[in-house]
């Protein structure tokens, strides 16, 4: 396994300051040597090629033309371990899918940077004549020949590496022609990791971000975007939006004004729709403060991240329902999962199809909205007071910055992520779901929501917990967890 | 109310940990957190945890029992040869679970669990298992152990 970090020789103090140019260079030297195909990576060949795509193979131009158009697009999820597999799927998610995006998902052995595992897997996978990855090695096969994978689709297409370590899989997929990125310095290092330390994933992305707007500095707009999903695992949205102004902020920081933010649905149409427009609006309250006015920062909504059901009929109505949230809610575009999400990967076919289901409800949505609803205001309100003191005291923590604020924040449990894998998190905060179906905060840990805030999630909660007949308490989480995958006999029993 | 640990299984002390790069935490720490009320003792060793990392704690714990998680579909990769660990570290009695979703998509259940037995598993639990069932064929398994058998039929 190759080192998390950058080499001594090119550590700034950590700050969420913009690494100087010179600094920069030498930090790209030391990373694209760490694999041979780093060597392929070639910044004015790259900017060449991408200044010769469509617009409407650049996420960035699609993004800002779905936001001014009102549109709501759809994207999905997709890897599989061998080019000519990852190629094939490519084409069934455009062709068979009519995605608006067209995604490449890592598998897990290069998110972790262990790229000579991941070139003996693609080895196992041509031998068993299925995936044996869990996604493309990217890495492995360089930003060459990656290319083909652009090249085999007349959209855009996003790299999507679930991981902390992005400075080679980012400099490698910018250079094949991929124009957006997801993923974030606190949100996946706090839900990805379990010994990296925060400061150490964060300067992971401060490198992608400032790649980024090297190519901005280009001519070339790329879009980065924050995986606001988390651990996946009931996020009630105000943790998410806490962790999406904090990366945005650090994101700006570095040069990047093109900067999507993802939301996991909770499933509840009203409390979701609140949480997107409250997001948007959020973090560009939190951007115009820094100095930022001018980034553009669009709300993907996420099919739910959770445990699925096991049976077909009934996941294919979480698919159907997610394309009408996030249609409803007026995200930018919708990320999909499909009926095979309890047993985990699709088939390409089971994955086209989920697209096709979401866009047919994103077509039923029309332009239906919900904001005047009293539940829509008192939501988006809510959120509003559960952001707000918690920004502001990572903020005063970091005494005007905003990288060491997140560090201080995350020690002291201010800033706090549910069942966080990360050592360094105390992920003490607990969400559960209430009688109504909203998330809400069971136990707050460490983190400073007002009073009267806390107050109402409780008083909601033990509503839950009287009607189910279930312990206030860690039970009422549990039971939370497995709810969306419970069998429809004991969701709704026989009258 | 939850099951309990009952006879031979009472007090015994079992290894959880999420195997390979898989980050899926959640899984893994609601089971610690119902063996542990169950009467068990638990060492978590957490998400990201290399084959190797169960054989040390294992070993340091002096463990009577392991609790392999894998969500991610690499799962097939990462247990190749993790029976052999064991074997080569004395421990070839070792008692072994595995659950979760273990390989790349849906694939016949059947033919997954074949799969993982023959890797050397003791048992292998399909998606969506809850703690409860896991607690019961712990306390059938060191039932019929203290008798000297394997695992109970």
């Amino acid at each position: 396994m190759s080192d998390a970090a950058p080499a001594e020789t090119t550590r700034l103090p950590f700050s969420a300051a913009r690494i100087p140019d010179d600094v920069f260079a030498a930090m790209r030297r030391e990373n694209l040597a760490r694999w041979p195909t780093g060597a392929e990576v070639d910044l004015d060949e790259a900017v060449d090629f991408h200044k010769s795509l469509p617009a409407h193979k650049n996420l960035s131009a699609v993004m800002r033309k779905a936001d001014a158009e009102g549109r709501c697009l759809t994207q999905p999820r997709g890897g599989f371990g061998t080019l000519e597999l990852q190629l094939e799927l490519m084409r069934a998610l455009d062709r068979d899918g009519l995605a608006d995006i067209v995604p490449t998902t890592t598998d897990s052995y290069t998110r972790n940077e262990q790229w000579e595992r991941a070139e003996a897997g693609i080895a196992e996978s041509e031998k068993a004549g299925r995936s044996m990855l869990n996604g493309f090695p990217l890495v492995f096969y360089g930003p060459r020949t990656a290319r083909r994978l652009i090249e085999a689709v007349d959209k855009p297409a996003i790299v999507l590496s679930g991981t902390s370590m992005p400075r080679l899989t980012g400099e490698v997929g910018f250079a094949a022609g991929f124009s957006g990125y997801l993923g974030s310095g606190l949100a996946y290092t706090t839900s990805y990791t379990k010994t990296l330390s925060i400061e150490d994933g964060i300067r992971n992305y401060q490198y992608l971000d400032r790649l980024t707007a090297l190519y901005r500095e280009r001519g070339v707009e790329l879009h980065r975007r924050q995986p606001g999903f988390l651990t996946g695992t009931n996020i009630p949205p105000c943790i998410a939006i806490v962790t999406a102004i904090v990366d945005a902020l650090l994101a700006a920081g570095q040069g990047v004004r093109n900067y999507g933010l993802e939301l996991a649905q909770t499933l509840h149409l009203v409390q979701d729709a609140a949480a997107i427009r409250a997001c948007r609006e959020l973090v560009q309250e939190y951007l115009t403060k820094a100095g930022y006015a001018d980034a553009f920062t669009p709300v993907t909504s996420l099919h739910w991240m959770g445990a699925w059901p096991y049976d077909d009929a009934q996941a294919a109505a979480l698919v159907a329902y997610g394309g009408t949230l996030a249609a409803v809610g007026g995200a930018i575009s919708v990320t999909t999962k499909s009926t095979h999400e309890a047993y985990g990967i699709p088939t390409p076919e089971a994955n086209a199809e989920a697209l096709r289901t979401t866009r047919m409800a994103i077509y039923l949505a029309r332009r239906i909205r919900i904001d005047d609803m009293p539940e829509f205001r008192r939501e988006k309100e809510l959120i509003g007071r559960e952001v707000r003191p918690i920004v502001d005291r990572v903020l005063e923590m970091g005494d005007g910055d905003v990288a060491v604020g997140t560090i201080r924040a995350c020690e002291a449990g201010v800033l706090d992520i549910p069942w966080s894998p990360n050592r360094q998190m105390k992920s003490r905060v607990l969400p559960a779901r209430d009688a109504d179906g909203y998330l809400r905060i069971l136990q707050p840990g460490d983190m400073p929501f007002p009073k009267d805030v806390l107050e109402y999630h409780e008083e909601r909660l033990r509503e839950r917990a009287a009607r189910d007949g279930v312990a206030f308490g860690r039970e009422l989480a549990v039971s939370s967890v497995y709810e969306m995958s419970e069998t429809l006999e004991k969701l709704i029993p026989a009258g | 109310m939850s099951a309990q640990a009952t006879g031979p299984a009472r007090g015994r002390k079992l290894i959880t940990g999420v195997i390979g790069a898989d980050t899926h935490i959640v899984g893994s720490r609601i089971l610690s957190m119902a063996l542990e009320e169950a009467g068990f003792e638990i060492v978590a060793l957490g998400a990201i945890t290399p084959a190797e990392d169960f054989v040390k704690a294992a070993i340091e714990t002096a463990a009577d029992g392991i609790m392999v998680s894998s969500l991610y579909g690499q799962g097939e990769l990462d247990c190749r040869g993790f029976r052999d660990l064991f074997i080569e570290a004395g421990l070839e009695d070792m008692l072994i679970y595995v659950g979760g979703n273990l390989v790349v998509g849906k694939q016949d259940w059947t033919d997954v669990e074949r799969r993982f037995l023959e890797m050397g598993f003791d048992r292998a639990f399909p998606p969506n298992t809850r703690a409860d069932q896991v607690i019961e064929v712990l306390n059938a398994d060191f039932a019929v152990r203290s008798a000297g058998r394997r695992i109970a039929e």
